[in-house]
């Protein structure tokens, strides 16, 4: 069972996180193509990812870095770093 | 036991503890310590099973847990390893695969038709006709497989535990005991495993005898049992390595789950058989299993031996047959006996024969050995032509190793054939993994033991976090250990370089050349490696064939990749305790208590119907029927009352609690008046709907948030993880657990309540949608009026621990009002007669709001943003299905229930599927069965019957209909209708 | 004794011909390139020769024939899907599946069993009950059947799930079967091979080389190719594949992991199912008990095995199996799964012409590899896209045009 390793909380096996995926900001004001590519497209290929994962146990959410090749975790990411504005979207006319 | 040897210095039996037992139905008696088949053995029956594919007799080849040849079963287990499995009093065993009886195996024949199947005949064969193809599979299949189960034999569970060290140190022979009092000794946590009962390893057997190991035995036997640090670990086998040093650990009572920091692996090698013909005959063994049998369970191997040598430790072996009384009638060298060492000369000083340069061109016996044909040999092939006959019962191959080193590939090392060593070594090794002793290609005692303080010493530097380079090669022999090429080719076959699955030499040679010449494809094709003993004797030899065939380096053709187990491990130890949690209501006693039929709800348990007090046990579809019926009339004319304890329930604090909810819901949260609630409709990025529940606001800055009982988790997780993405300041509490929800709904619910509450119940005061908190009997409450059901209603929320009282007491004061319990069940037709949805029944995982007709909680215009908006605002004018309501004739009454719609039936027009029934019901309101239906469009516009394709195949044709199909005004949620009635 | 074994044991030599070729240079310029010499990419050389007589392709496989997705699964081919394209995708492909061996003069073992997905619950039921009405309404043999129709099939079976989450019903499609992976592959190599195709294993594709919109070619590292028509067949790898040319797509790759038990004697003919248990299991005609769960909950681009999944997958078994405690596991394994958003597959054309998308089989690739490789034949040769496959478009999600296979959101295996 792989740990995750987590400045706040030590060294947890990874069965206790739900995993949510690639950190995705929505964007604002976003035309057909942007946002279809938002909601679904992903960055699947090996690589190092910024990956928000929920610790059920606490109720709370971390973000790791990780290399999705190794399974190697390679740091934690604060949360004010990926933070972002609330995002609007008007209806086109 | 006439083959039982005086007592050995380092026997495991215990010769005061005799144990009987029965096998093939004769009755053998060994010692407490025996394993199966050295108790077999001891007692006369060298012929321990058949083979495979051909059932040829076998018997002994390792004595280290891969003698799959020797498989026993018993009433309660099977494919009991013999050569491993301690002796037990009274055990009743038989051979496993074989027809008949093992002595007069019906299918011993099998191996005369063996030319007539060559390597993967069965992709050949049995295919055309394609019809008879049955048949042949069910003959495959019988004669496939090896023991028999009983599916009667209840479940066993082993409970796990687990482990934590800093040093794990897997292997306890020279070089892992001293890697573990090494790494001990500088402070270290450590474990240490080994598989066998008792710690040793090879210095134990192969070196038995050798006086120069008894000192470095006793002394690194004292200290490992007296050094506090080191726990040790007998009779466990690591199962594989898995991912951040998690290695389970098998033994007798389960698993230990180990957490190491860093792992040393000091697993050794497995001997290797040499391939010739007949080399699968009883008698024929690897050097290292006479010497377990003799070391051990002091059981004589044989009486007349050869031995086969391709390395020094051949000779070590003959001269420990020797001193167990067996004649040695030569020993027979692959190469030049003049390279060999100290043993060999001791060998030669007995007078022993010595024949050098040779092979053995065949083994000869029938059912067992009777003599060998030794040939002279020149690396690649024996000149047959000149070769003679020795007689003997037991031949001995000791002709080279292969590592252990399964984990360490697991663990990502890499590794790479030294051909000075001709043995696969590692190379390099991840953090926290090192590798010691002959794994590593040290064999000589002194240097596995400086092999193993080396390890400990680097993994100490690591576990410290201290800069070290690795002296991985330093103490490596110089000298081979193994043979580039125990192969012998012979024209009449029966060279077996797999004894688990019957493969011949020739069998590989083909294999590769039909273009099976990759590794991989090679086993795949040949089935090399894919039994039970997964290729712990035959990979080697399979992988020095192929790069003979395609002329390539051992390292060019590679290796097949090792996956766990190490050994196959019980599903009982796997599995462990069972434990399925469970999530009960404060209530959960009263319903069973009154006859609720209770259902799964996620983890909670939920009343479906409370079944009529005269039904115990099985309750009748009619009287279930009957019941929700009656549940559901006692709701719309007096008062029910459901336990909503599973609604997920959180409270949202903060100043920007407003925002949050805004952007997880698709309508306005942050416009509810104090005391008010909104209907609260979540949908994804996509625009797909994932949950319902209602925000009430407690107060500016406080809101209170429900949530379905399959999302409640969900819906917490979410909210979280939008305070963390957009940094809100805002809190939540998690309140599933702790309070505990009741609706008591129906005319009377108001005159009930008031009774007993402080809240200002008036609808002046408490209008629909509003929420009160006041106190019940005394309890903090929160009162939501809610309209799921389509009656007048209170949701109570309250603390856990109050609920039953108030549950009870509204019981009692409602039975005035004829109050029933209602179930889950009920609640669905109460909900269907006002149209409302189900999330994930009535909507499906690609269902959006304007689909499920819900447009009304899509503000587009109006809201900058919530989660999915963009989507819905793509999607609005792009559905191509919509939810309706139906309903069914008045009166429809079909002749058996094959003709009665039900949910998820299809409705087809024009021979096309074009909708599905999501929800239907009878309405004991309506007095007709009524639906929802998911249906394409236009024709969900087109307001014309439709046609339901039933069980039968026969079609019912449906009328659309508005909703809600019962007071579409929503008069009877607000008004007092106790007055009026 | 079928004649052909006579033919064997009469002959002194063994002169059986190759299946595959012997590595060989890559020549200079194919017509199409396939990557991925898995099922998917032999199937698709196979019909592009058989059917097209398209011959001059070449089929890069990065380590060997059929080592990917095709040797990792656990082999059930079924039809028994939610939606009428997947029906009709995944019923065309069990048909040719049937007549495969006669087709190859290769016996893949393809063995009619019967596949139970087990409901226990009633939210399930109705599932299996939209699922067994649009494969009935498209002539499949698909049905609801009740726990006594179960228990004739499967006696041995706790039903009660040891006083846990009851079995109720289940869904019940007759024509589910296994069949022998690997001789799956080995049949359309060992056919294109023959037709002229030319397969290269260890031959690993570095880059994919365009003009404007146009692929003109590939990288390898044994060498470069020119080429008008690129088919990308290679499941979990495909995001390496379709970065190289910056073609965004919704495909993750999650880890899916089985494993095996020891071998034992014949008891269990039937598939069976359960998505509530997560867990699915057969036994191989060797007599090994063939298990799997879903798959793992985090992106990874590995095939390690993990512990976790052993130790779940066993626990819940032996609910519906208590005698399976007695059993060994003997081994595990896993694949990379490219999962998509909606469980459907992505087939066909791409914005980048010449560049074919045969991905996203999450953990359904095994028993589309005959629609598969011949819709994309197809395809390719009339590079226009096969109407079976037009619902697996890579624009349905630019489009909001989802499959519905997610309403069943189940194990699928």
């Amino acid at each position: 069972m792989k740990l995750l390793d987590c400045a706040d909380i030590g060294k947890r096996p990874i069965t206790e996180f739900d995993y949510l995926g690639e950190i995705r900001i929505p964007p604002s004001d976003a035309d057909e193509s942007t946002w279809a590519d938002y909601v679904f497209n992903r960055n699947g290929a090996p690589g190092v990812l910024r990956e928000r994962w929920y610790h059920r146990p606490t109720g709370r959410w971390f973000i790791f870095e990780r290399d999705t090749l190794t399974d190697q975790i390679i740091g934690q990411v604060d949360a004010s770093e990926v933070r972002y504005e609330e995002p609007h979207y008007e209806i086109p006319a | 036991m006439k083959f039982r040897l005086d007592p050995q210095p380092l026997e495991w039996i215990d010769r005061s503890e005799s144990v009987s037992f029965r096998f093939e139905g004769q009755t053998f008696s060994g010692f407490s310590g025996d394993s199966l088949t050295s108790a077999l053995l001891a007692g006369g029956q060298k012929l321990l099973g058949r083979s495979f594919k051909y059932h040829r007799p076998r018997s002994v080849l390792s004595m280290a847990n891969h003698d799959v040849n020797a498989l026993f079963q018993s009433s309660d287990a099977t494919n009991i390893r013999g050569d491993v499995t301690p002796v037990s009093e009274g055990v009743d065993l038989r051979a496993c695969n074989v027809n008949g009886t093992l002595a007069n195996d019906k299918d011993r024949y099998i191996g005369l038709l063996s030319r007539f199947l060559p390597v993967g005949f069965y992709y050949k064969t049995f295919h055309k006709p394609k019809k008879f193809f049955p048949y042949w599979e069910r003959l495959i299949r019988e004669k496939a497989g090896l023991g028999e189960i009983n599916t009667s034999w209840s479940a066993t569970r082993q409970p796990k535990r687990y482990g934590f060290s800093e040093v794990l140190v897997i292997g306890a022979g020279p070089s892992g005991m001293q890697a573990a009092l090494s790494a001990a000794e500088a402070g270290a946590d450590v474990v240490l495993v080994d598989e066998n009962p008792r710690i040793g390893g090879s210095l134990d057997y192969q070196l038995a005898n050798e006086e120069a190991a008894a000192k470095v035995r006793a002394d690194l036997k004292s200290r490992i049992s007296n050094n506090a640090k080191i726990r040790l670990m007998e009779a466990h086998y690591a199962a594989g390595w898995y991912t951040d040093h998690y290695v389970p650990l098998v033994g007798p009572e389960g698993i230990t789950k180990m957490r190491a920091e860093q792992v040393i692996m000091a697993t050794g090698v497995m001997e290797q058989p040499s391939v010739f013909r007949n080399n699968d005959l009883p008698g024929v063994m690897l050097a290292s299993a006479a010497q377990r049998l003799i070391a051990r369970y002091a059981v004589k191997p044989g009486q007349r031996a050869v031995v086969l040598c391709g390395n020094d430790e051949g000779y070590r072996a003959a001269l420990d047959l020797i001193a167990a009384g067996v004649e040695v009638a030569a020993v027979v060298d692959l190469e030049r006996v003049g390279k060999r060492g100290e043993w060999a000369k001791q060998v030669q000083a007995q007078g022993i024969t010595v024949l050098d340069h040779s092979a053995i061109y065949e083994a000869q016996g029938k059912g067992a050995l009777s003599a060998v044909v030794v040939a002279p040999f020149n690396g690649k092939g024996c000149d047959a032509g000149k070769s003679h006959v020795i007689p003997c019962d037991l031949l001995l191959m000791s002709v080279g190793w292969a590592p252990a080193a399964q984990m360490l590939y697991q663990a990502g090392a890499k590794l790479g054939y030294a051909s000075q060593a001709e043995q696969i070594l590692p190379r390099e090794l991840p953090q926290g993994i090192h590798a010691c002793g002959r794994l590593n290609g040290a064999f000589t005692l002194e240097q596995r033991l400086a092999d193993g303080s080396r390890a400990a010493r680097e993994a100490l530097a690591q576990l410290r976090g201290e800069a070290v380079v690795s002296e991985l090669t330093v103490h490596r022999d110089t000298q081979s250990h193994s043979h580039p090429w125990p192969i012998i080719g012979h024209p009449k076959g029966k060279n077996f370089l797999d004894i688990d699955e019957d493969l011949q030499l020739k069998d590989l040679i083909n294999a590769a050349k039909e273009g099976f010449d990759n590794i991989e494809l090679m086993k795949r094709f040949s089935t090399n490696g894919m039994g039970p003993s997964q290729g712990k004797h035959s990979n080697m030899n399979g992988i020095r064939v192929l790069a003979s065939v395609t002329g390539k380096t051992i390292d060019e053709t590679g290796s097949t990749t090792a996956r766990p187990m190490f050994h196959p491990v019980p599903v009982s130890a796997l599995a462990g305790r069972r434990f399925r949690p469970e999530r009960l209501t404060p209530m959960h006693q009263w319903h069973l208590k009154h006859g609720a039929r209770m259902m799964e709800a996620g983890q909670w348990q939920r009343p479906e119907f409370y079944a009529p007090s005269t039904a115990a046990g099985a309750v009748t579809a009619a009287q279930r029927e009957q019941s929700i019926v009656q549940e559901v009339q006692a709701v719309r004319s007096g008062l029910g009352l459901i336990d909503v304890s599973t609604l997920g329930k959180i409270e949202v604090m903060g100043p920007d609690a407003g925002r949050l909810l805004d952007v997880v819901y698709t309508m306005k949260m942050s416009t509810i008046k104090i005391g008010m609630t909104r209907y609260a409709l979540a949908v994804d990025d996509s625009g797909v709907i994932i949950d319902d529940g209602i925000v009430g606001r407690i107060a500016e800055d406080r809101f209170y948030v429900t949530a379905t009982t399959s999302h409640a988790a969900a819906a917490f997780r979410t909210l979280s993880l939008k305070i963390q993405e957009l940094g809100l300041n805002v809190r939540l509490a998690n309140l599933t657990g702790s309070l505990a929800a009741m609706n008591l709904a129906g005319p009377a619910s108001r005159k009930v309540l008031s009774a007993l509450t402080d809240v200002d119940l008036s609808e002046e005061s408490f209008p629909y949608l509003g929420m009160r908190e006041g106190t019940l009997l005394g309890y903090p409450v929160r009162l939501i009026r809610v309209g799921f059901v389509g009656e007048l209603g209170y949701e109570i929320h309250l603390p856990a621990n109050a609920a039953l009282e108030v549950w009870e007491k509204l019981m009692d004061v409602g039975s005035a009002h004829a109050i029933r319990p209602f179930g889950v069940e009920a609640q669905r037709v109460l909900r269907l007669e006002k149209g409302h949805i189900i999330v994930g029944q009535d909507t499906d995982g690609l269902t959006n709001p304007f689909e499920a007709n819900m447009s009304w909680a899509v503000p587009l215009k109006s809201k900058p943003w919530f989660t999915g908006k963009p989507s819905l605002a793509r999607l609005k004018n792009s559905c191509e299905r919509r939810l309706i309501g139906f309903r069914l004739p008045q009166g429809f009454s079909p002749k058996s229930s094959s003709e009665m719609p039900k949910e998820c039936h299809l409705i087809i027009q024009d021979g096309e599927i074009s909708g599905r029934i999501t929800s239907i019901a009878y309405s004991p309101s309506l007095g007709r069965i009524i639906g929802l239906a998911m249906v394409d469009l236009p024709l969900a516009d087109a307001n014309v019957p439709m046609q339901v394709k039933v069980d039968s195949g026969a079609f019912v044709a449906i009328e659309p209909c508005a909703t809600p199909f019962y007071d579409a005004d929503g008069a009877r949620q607000t008004a007092d209708l106790t007055e009026v009635a | 004794m079928p004649w052909r074994l006579l033919k064997f044991g009469l002959k002194s030599t063994h002169d059986e011909p190759r299946f595959f070729p012997e590595a060989k240079p890559l020549k200079s310029h194919y017509d199409v390139v396939i990557i991925g010499g898995g099922g998917h990419g032999m199937a698709c050389a196979y019909y592009l020769a058989k059917e097209h007589g398209i011959t001059n392709v070449a089929v890069l496989e990065q380590g060997y024939i059929g080592g990917g997705n095709t040797g990792r699964n656990t082999t059930i081919v079924r039809s028994n899907y939610l939606t009428p394209e997947g029906v009709k995708f995944y019923d065309t492909s069990l048909k040719l599946f049937e007549d495969l061996a006669d087709d190859f003069d290769l016996n893949i073992f393809y063995s009619t069993r019967g596949h139970f997905t087990l409901a226990h619950t009633d939210s399930a039921l109705r599932t299996m009950r939209w699922r067994a009405e649009v494969n009935k309404h498209q002539g499949i043999e698909s049905e609801v059947v009740g726990r006594e129709e179960i228990a004739k099939a499967v006696p041995y079976m706790d039903m009660d799930c040891a006083g846990h989450a009851p079995v109720m019903g289940a869904l019940y499609h007759a024509p589910g079967s296994v069949a022998r992976h690997d001789a799956v592959a080995w049949g359309y190599a060992r056919g294109a091979y023959n037709r002229g195709v030319e397969i290269h294993q260890k031959t690993r594709v570095t880059a994919i080389r365009t003009q404007g919109d146009k692929v003109v070619g590939v990288d390898t590292d044994r060498g470069q190719i020119s080429c008008n028509k690129v088919i990308s067949m290679v499941a979990g790898s495909t995001p390496r594949i379709t970065s190289m040319l910056g073609l965004r797509t919704p495909i993750e790759i999650f880890p899916l992991q089985a494993c095996v038990s020891e071998p034992v004697k014949p008891f269990m003919d039937t598939i069976v199912v359960s998505g509530s248990l997560h867990v699915y299991v057969s036994q191989s005609s060797r007599g090994e008990m063939v298990m799997g769960a879903s798959v793992d909950p985090s992106v990874l681009h590995s095939t390690r095995s993990s512990f976790d999944f052993v130790e779940g997958l066993t626990d819940q078994m032996l609910d519906l199996f208590p005698f399976m405690s007695r059993m060994k596991v003997m081994r595990q394994w896993a694949g990379m799964s490219d999962i998509t958003p909606d469980f459907a597959p992505i087939m066909g054309k791409t914005p980048i012409d010449g560049f074919y998308l045969d991905a996203g089989w999450g953990t359904w690739g095994f028993k589309a590899t005959p629609v598969s490789g011949k819709t994309m034949a197809w395809t390719v040769a009339n590079d226009k896209t096969h109407e079976l496959i037009e619902p697996f478009r890579l624009s349905r999600f630019a489009d909001f045009d989802l499959v519905g296979e997610k309403g069943a959101a189940s194990v699928g295996h």
